[in-house]
């Protein structure tokens, strides 16, 4: 027993070291080598080997009892083992045959090697010619690590002789473990990355019974390593949940180990999968400066777009309006109004880069997606419409945002026309205006926020520049008694900007729920009316009558719709719930049908309708076909959904049949890819 | 209300959880150093910070310094005027974990120049920045943000032990000359190498 060195704690040691492995000992030191915590043993499936053939051999390590060493990526921490091989002329060594790893936590971290035990492979191929015996020797580095690590080198050799290959000693350990070397997968399978997760799905054949899984990333920065991996099994497929990488590195492909536990016997397969859906997107080659100008003259064509027409009316009105008071005055309002942009263009992107810090997937108008949001703005442009139509004066606390137009020249009202023509304008994308936002998502921090700002400043730049050249107001007509016409007129954009967002707000909550909203609507206008007719009343009846609007603006607030109640699919719209009776009526009417059976729960699912069944192409050939599409939903288990599953000798979704008008329905496969459906839908009639 | 209510409640996950992000705002924290100074990231405004975990019984680290490849990072960084703080993790009864006077001693025989050699215990500090390895190195910016973070080197990989460190493609070094010539850092994240980092447990 041979003991070249450990290092201890000291660095004097490690400089030692340094010295050695720079002038290694050349001797024959025989096939075992101990160093006090492990020991390696260069072990061969037979002494005899003949020429221009293969011959398997192996680093045996053997550790003492909880050390391990390292897979060829070692996780968070630690290193793989080299072999360097001293080989006779002609003779060729292969890399490394890794066998599978296992998982060694390192709280708060996770590595991937051997524990106790490992056999590191290699095929040896010799040439045409040599004379034997020859002597084949291998210089190993290695790190035997508990708590701690040792980093271990050792040589050791064997001789062999020439002749036909015979079956030595260790030759059915050798092959044993060559079994164990990560195979391809048999299967399709592939990765794809959605909001912030990545999902790796394969086939599987038959009934095999996955009860573990887990994937060995070769490389560092896309897999987070520490995170546990969610395994879920359907009947003829299965998917592995994945977090990314605490810190990222840019790649387009994943490389790794899937290690499955089928049926209590434990198998390794290799993976090289192209990474779908990956965030590299042309997008990012548009610099930060083209980014900055298009979003700036986005800002300024975004005023013309519909959704923010009622609040340019309001708007121009009050220039017309303000164009008789100083000009000091006007460019006053011009700037708050330009801070009110852009105070709230700063908010917006300070709430994108915390969401996104967050791993939110968010995009412009996201605050549309709040029920609640829409739900407050359509009170909003009622109310606004109908102070347009009467002569309301309203209370000084009340006015900020409601006396937009008119009455009110105070500085305040300015600011919030200004955050008011954000938040309305938020549904529009102008010209030029998606490149660069798509920009901003992508970029950190500050740059994001310089992106958002141009908009802002391009947004703002037209009052800006009424207010500063109020001769430019010189061309419109003086104010007078079309003003009252005109601001009566306007109150129907407001309300047709109602109509939409009830419209918008329908596509995320029930009937039932814009329906409360809708009569929440008609109460403001009751509140609204019931001021006006007070107005001058005695101040009793006027209090009174206050008191009780109050009341029905806080009654119709109450009545707003808090969380979505339904975002499950993009297809929502379109769906028709599945019943079996539905579709036994619809194929007597001889309709191709497609139907759709998923869970809310269901990983597989979610992401098939991600990447196809949610895509364009998609719907127009389902629409252009004529193809009636039916959702079964299975999230909360339904023994009519189950019996059809069953039918198709199946126990769970997901599950996609194509019915033609005619015969038989076609099962699609598990794991569904854009292309693959357009095959399928074209296919039939 | 209730959106801001989650947003605080993401922005709170977002500070416990681990990792920082190249590129954006350095997170600041306050250690202990070994004169028994408190140090806080926010002394050093204005100036280029150099993080360096270490652990000096790790071979990964004695490596590192006895082959000068450590010192002499340091002191390019000193030349520059950047502020290098080295950072242990390691919780008492680990590896690496050491008194004040025993860090100061490392300091001296190993002519190291760290600004401040800080004490992080309780490894909150280590996980704050999802420090894993010993060496990590960290370069932040005068304005506090994040330019770099990984390995010292591309020397970590299987043929560490046999390599010349001085050779090796230094990315401390790198990124520091590349914000000293106001250009964008080239490489802004490599795989640390190295030990684990051994925080309490």
């Amino acid at each position: 027993m041979k003991k070249l060195y450990t290092i201890g704690h000291n660095v004097r040691l490690a400089a030692l070291l340094l010295l050695i492995s720079f002038f290694p000992a050349k001797s024959f030191t025989g096939s075992y080598f101990d160093t006090g915590e492990s020991s390696i043993n260069l072990i061969t499936e037979s002494y005899q080997v003949n020429t221009k053939d293969t011959l398997l051999v192996g680093i045996e390590f053997k550790l003492s009892p909880g050390w391990h060493t390292y897979w060829k990526n070692p996780g968070d921490s630690g290193e793989g083992a080299t072999i360097k091989w001293d080989l006779p002329p002609g003779f060729k060594a292969s890399d490394i045959l890794w066998p599978g790893p296992e998982r060694i936590p390192v709280d708060p971290l996770m590595t991937y090697g051997y524990e106790d035990k490992a056999l590191l492979l290699t095929k040896i191929e010799t040439p045409e010619q040599f004379s034997g015996p020859v002597t084949i020797s291998a210089k190993v580095n290695w790190l035997t690590c508990k708590h701690i690590c040792i980093p271990q080198e050792g040589e050791v050799d064997i001789t062999l002789m020439k002749g036909s290959k015979t079956i030595g000693k260790f030759a059915t350990k050798l092959k044993e473990i060559a079994l164990t070397i990560p195979k391809n997968f048999p299967t399709p399978s592939r990765v794809t990355e959605i909001n912030e997760k990545i999902f790796l799905q394969f086939e599987k054949e038959g009934s095999s019974n996955i009860s573990e899984a887990y994937f060995f990333p070769n490389e560092y920065g896309l897999i987070s390593y520490v995170k546990d991996q969610k395994l879920e099994t359907n009947d003829n497929s299965f998917s592995l949940q994945l977090d990314p990488a605490e810190v990222r590195v840019e790649t387009n492909k994943l490389e790794g180990v899937l290690k499955l536990k089928i049926d209590e016997t434990e198998e390794f397969y290799k993976l090289d999968l192209p990474l779908e859906g990956a965030s590299g997107s042309p997008i990012l080659a548009m610099s930060l400066l083209t980014g900055i100008v298009f979003a700036f003259l986005g800002g300024i064509i975004l005023n013309a777009m519909p959704c923010v027409f009622p609040i340019l009316s309001i708007k121009i009105l009050g220039f017309i309006e303000q164009s008789q008071g100083s000009k000091e005055k006007l460019i006053q309002h011009g700037l708050i109004f330009s801070a009110g942009v852009l105070t709230t263009f700063l908010a917006i992107s300070w709430l994108l880069i915390f969401l996104r810090a967050s791993g939110e997937a968010i995009g412009w108008g996201y605050q549309l997606q709040s029920p609640w949001v829409v739900s407050i703005l359509i009170y909003l442009f009622v109310a606004i419409g109908i102070v347009f139509m009467s002569n309301i004066v309203l209370g000084s606390s009340l006015a900020n945002f409601g006396s937009l137009a008119k009455n009110r020249n105070d500085l305040l009202s300015s600011f919030f026309t200004g955050v008011l023509a954000v938040i309305v304008a938020s549904p529009c994308t102008a010209p030029f205006m998606g490149p660069a936002l798509g920009l901003a998502l992508l970029q950190p921090g500050l740059k994001s926020i310089a992106i958002f700002l141009a908009l802002g400043v391009g947004f703002s730049l037209p009052y800006l520049m009424l207010s500063i050249y109020p001769q430019l107001l010189s061309r419109l007509p003086k104010p007078g008694e079309w003003m009252q016409t005109f601001k009566q007129i306007m109150a129907f954009p407001m309300w047709a900007a109602a109509l939409w967002l009830a419209w918008v707000l329908s596509a995320q909550v029930g009937m039932q729920s814009v329906f409360a909203v809708l009569v929440g609507a008609l109460l403001i206008a009751l509140a609204l009316w019931l001021i006006e007719k007070t107005q001058s009343s005695d101040p009793f009846l006027r209090r009174i009558s206050m008191l009780f609007s109050l009341g029905i603006i806080i009654f119709s607030v109450w009545l707003i719709p808090f969380n979505q109640e339904d975002n499950s699919s993009n297809l929502r719209n379109e769906v028709n719930n599945f019943s079996d009776q539905k579709l036994s009526s619809l194929r007597s009417e001889k309709k191709a049908i497609f139907v759709n059976f998923t869970a809310d729960w269901c990983i597989t699912c979610k992401v098939n309708e991600a990447i196809a069944l949610d895509q364009d192409n998609v719907k127009n050939l389902l629409r252009e076909k004529n193809i009636v599409y039916l959702k079964a939903d299975w999230t909360r288990k339904d023994q009519e959904i189950a019996s059809i599953l069953a039918r198709y000798g199946r126990t769970g979704v997901p599950l996609y049949l194509l019915f033609p008008s005619e015969g038989d329905p076609i099962i699609l496969p598990e794991l569904l890819t854009e292309n693959l459906l357009l095959d399928f839908l074209n296919k039939i009639n | 209300m209730k959106y801001l209510i989650t947003l605080l409640f993401l922005l709170f996950i977002n500070i416990t959880s681990a990792s920082v992000t190249t590129d954006l705002s350095a997170p600041n924290f306050e250690l202990v150093d070994s004169h028994g100074k408190n140090i806080s990231l926010s002394n050093f405004e204005d100036n280029t910070i150099v993080l360096e975990w270490t652990n000096h019984d790790c071979p990964y680290v004695a490596k590192h310094y006895a082959t000068g490849n450590m010192q002499n990072t340091q002191e390019q960084a000193k030349e520059e005027g950047v502020v290098w703080l080295t950072i242990i993790s390691s919780a008492p009864g680990t590896q690496g974990y050491v008194l004040p006077d025993k860090a100061n001693e490392l300091t001296s025989t190993r002519n190291a120049e760290p600004n401040h050699v800080l004490f992080d215990p309780e490894g909150g500090v280590g996980k704050m920045y999802g420090a894993k390895t010993t060496p990590h190195m960290y370069v932040i910016d005068k304005k506090g943000v994040l330019r770099y973070q990984g390995a010292i080197d591309d020397a970590g990989g299987r043929s560490f032990w046999t390599k010349n460190l001085l050779e090796a493609d230094n990315y401390v070094k790198n990124a520091l000359s590349d914000l000293q010539n106001k250009q964008e850092v080239s490489t802004k994240v490599s795989k640390p190498y190295g030990c684990s980092v051994k925080y309490k447990s």
